[in-house]
């Protein structure tokens, strides 16, 4: 499915940010927030697995059923997740679309991967 | 013991009445704080002391060792790039854009990736602002426009705009009108009196819609400007003008998203447009508690407030040039010190993954994404919990942050000045 990747804060998220290789902020981080019908329409339910892909590349993230998040749009906490897709083009502002991302998002089994792991991928060592 | 009117460090409120108690080294107990203040006081866990990667993985490392090996590696680099400094204190920042001229380094802060736009757009047209305090004591209509200060500013509210009492608003909850434009429900929204949703990317027409609306063009509006029906958009034009003071308070909203700092420009023009009524203001709802003073301290000693690159011996700005993002990306920087941030969570991949190429250094009370993506980490006080120093609230008002107990960690200032002197041999008086 088609959606555009937005991103933002939360009082979970603030509250565990500076514990960013916790189990928490795992869960926190790597929520993707969809409309609920959008879920129905993937033929997934609240804590299944997602595949969001972007140009800049792809991460797996836990679908959660938002109200509040409109049709064709994902939600994703800001942090490790979701700038493992977001592009680092800037237009010459110095700021990346963080917030305008076009993506694609359909089930996955994958699993989720922790923050260390993904820090691993880009040639990270976890202390 | 209990210490009255401690400043949380944590967001752009720098909030000035909370009371902690303290048992020796030990915070027990917060007051007056929100959940994010609490956990920023009461959930500090720190490395030991600085590590280092090696090949068979981290090791533990003296502080002397740690500061010379960083001078090392800066004086080592031919284009450095010294990047964080929204959470600490100003002395800090200011011993960093020192280094950053003494070494011909790009010197940039995390309004890089937050309200630089904004920045861009005051270049362009000014901006028309106040202080929180008169927002508190006169603003009868508040807009919120993309941003959710319930989740990222929890007592903004509370504190400055819908529900506190101020001296010419003193029921506030029935005097203010309180406005809020989003792309999606928040619990903000389902605070407002009036929730305008706009479709994804619709701010700059939404904004465009409402100047033409107040200049008494309504007539040239569609039915619906990025579905918000004009209806409800005369209305709030009306709301404005009918203001006796408004004020706008934006977020990442506007200058994340497509437009970006053209956005903020047509925000800010809107509130020229409403000022020829009535009394208007717009100031950004800044997000680390003293990223507001990293642009404070970098303006006052380069004339830039991010994005400084001193390459040429001279201050050199040019945003999509000098921004960290850019230079990363560009796999330009040789070398990184990172202070008082975590670029790792917060840049993407691409550019985070520069910084595990080059030798990268962290200053920073806690293990972050980017210790994992460092060569040696530092760990350091807290400014606001074990260092007192400068910040700048989000309003531009310098407040000294307390010390409120000691954890016998050094001060990022401190270790920065340490650094400065081995690459130097003397910082003078
Ligand atoms: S609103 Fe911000 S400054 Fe105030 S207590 Fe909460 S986190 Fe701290």
């Amino acid at each position: 499915m088609r959606c555009i990747l937005n991103t933002g804060r939360s009082v979970p998220q603030g509250t565990a940010v500076e514990h960013k290789l916790s189990d928490v902020y795992r869960s926190i981080a790597s929520a993707c927030f969809l409309n609920p019908v959008d879920l129905m329409i993937l033929g997934i339910e609240d804590g299944d697995r997602v595949r969001v892909t972007t140009p800049a590349g792809y991460v797996i993230l836990t679908a959660r059923p938002a109200e509040g998040v409109a049709r064709n749009e994902c939600f994703v906490t800001i942090g490790p997740y979701a700038n493992h897709i977001i592009s680092s083009e800037t237009q010459g502002t110095g700021m990346p679309d963080f917030k305008s991302q076009d993506a694609d998002v359909e089930p996955t089994e994958e699993a989720v991967k922790s923050v260390g792991e993904l820090m691993e991928a880009i040639g990270g060592v976890r202390p | 013991m209990i210490e009255q009117d401690v400043v949380c460090p944590f967001c752009g409120c720098l909030c000035d009445d909370l009371e902690i108690e303290t048992d020796g080294a030990r915070i027990v107990r917060v007051k007056n704080g929100c959940s994010l203040a609490e956990a920023t006081f009461m959930n500090d866990t720190r490395l030991p002391a600085p590590i280092r990667r090696t090949e068979a993985g981290w090791e533990e490392i003296s502080y002397d060792e740690a500061i010379s090996e960083t001078a090392e590696i800066l004086r080592e680099a031919d284009r450095p790039l010294l990047y964080g400094w929204s959470s600490t204190h100003g002395e800090t920042q200011s011993i960093g854009v020192h280094i950053a001229e003494l070494i011909g380094a790009v010197i940039d802060n995390t309004s890089t990736v937050c309200h630089g736009p904004s920045i861009l757009a005051i270049q362009e047209v000014g901006h028309p602002g106040c202080t929180l305090g008169q927002v508190k004591n006169r603003a009868d209509v508040i807009i919120y426009w993309g941003c959710n200060p319930v989740e990222a500013h929890p007592r903004h509210m509370s504190r400055y705009t819908t529900f506190a009492t101020g001296f010419f608003v003193p029921e506030a909850q029935r005097e203010r009108t309180v406005i809020v434009v989003d792309t999606r429900r928040t619990d903000t929204t389902n605070i407002a009196d009036e929730f305008v949703q706009i479709e994804h990317g619709g701010d700059y027409a939404v904004l465009s819609a409402l100047r033409a609306i107040v200049r008494g063009k309504a007539h040239v509006i569609p039915a619906s400007v990025a579905g918000v029906a004009k209806e409800q958009l005369v209305r709030i034009a009306e709301i404005c003008k009918n203001a006796k003071f408004g004020a706008i308070f934006f977020g990442l909203g506007l200058t994340m998203s497509r437009g970006k700092y053209k956005n903020v420009r047509n925000a800010i023009e809107l509130t020229d447009e409403l000022s020829r009524h009535t009394k208007f203001v717009i100031s950004p709802l800044r997000g680390h508690g003293n990223v507001y003073g990293s642009n404070e301290v970098f303006t006052w000693m380069t004339g830039y407030p991010f994005a400084v690159d001193f390459a040429r011996g001279i201050a050199f700005y040019n945003p999509g040039e000098t921004t960290a993002v850019d230079i990363l990306r560009r796999g330009e920087c040789d070398a990184a010190l990172i202070v008082a941030s975590d670029p790792g969570a917060n840049f993407p991949r691409a550019a985070a993954a520069h910084l595990a190429k080059i030798p990268t250094v962290v200053i920073d009370p806690h293990v972050n994404a980017t210790t994992a993506l460092s060569r040696i980490h530092i760990p350091c006080t807290a400014a606001g919990i074990d260092a007192a120093g400068t910040a700048y609230r989000m309003d531009g008002i310098p407040i000294r942050l307390k010390k409120v107990i000691d954890r016998g960690y050094p001060d990022d200032a401190e270790i920065l000045r340490k650094i400065y002197d081995r690459l130097d041999g003397g910082m003078g008086p």
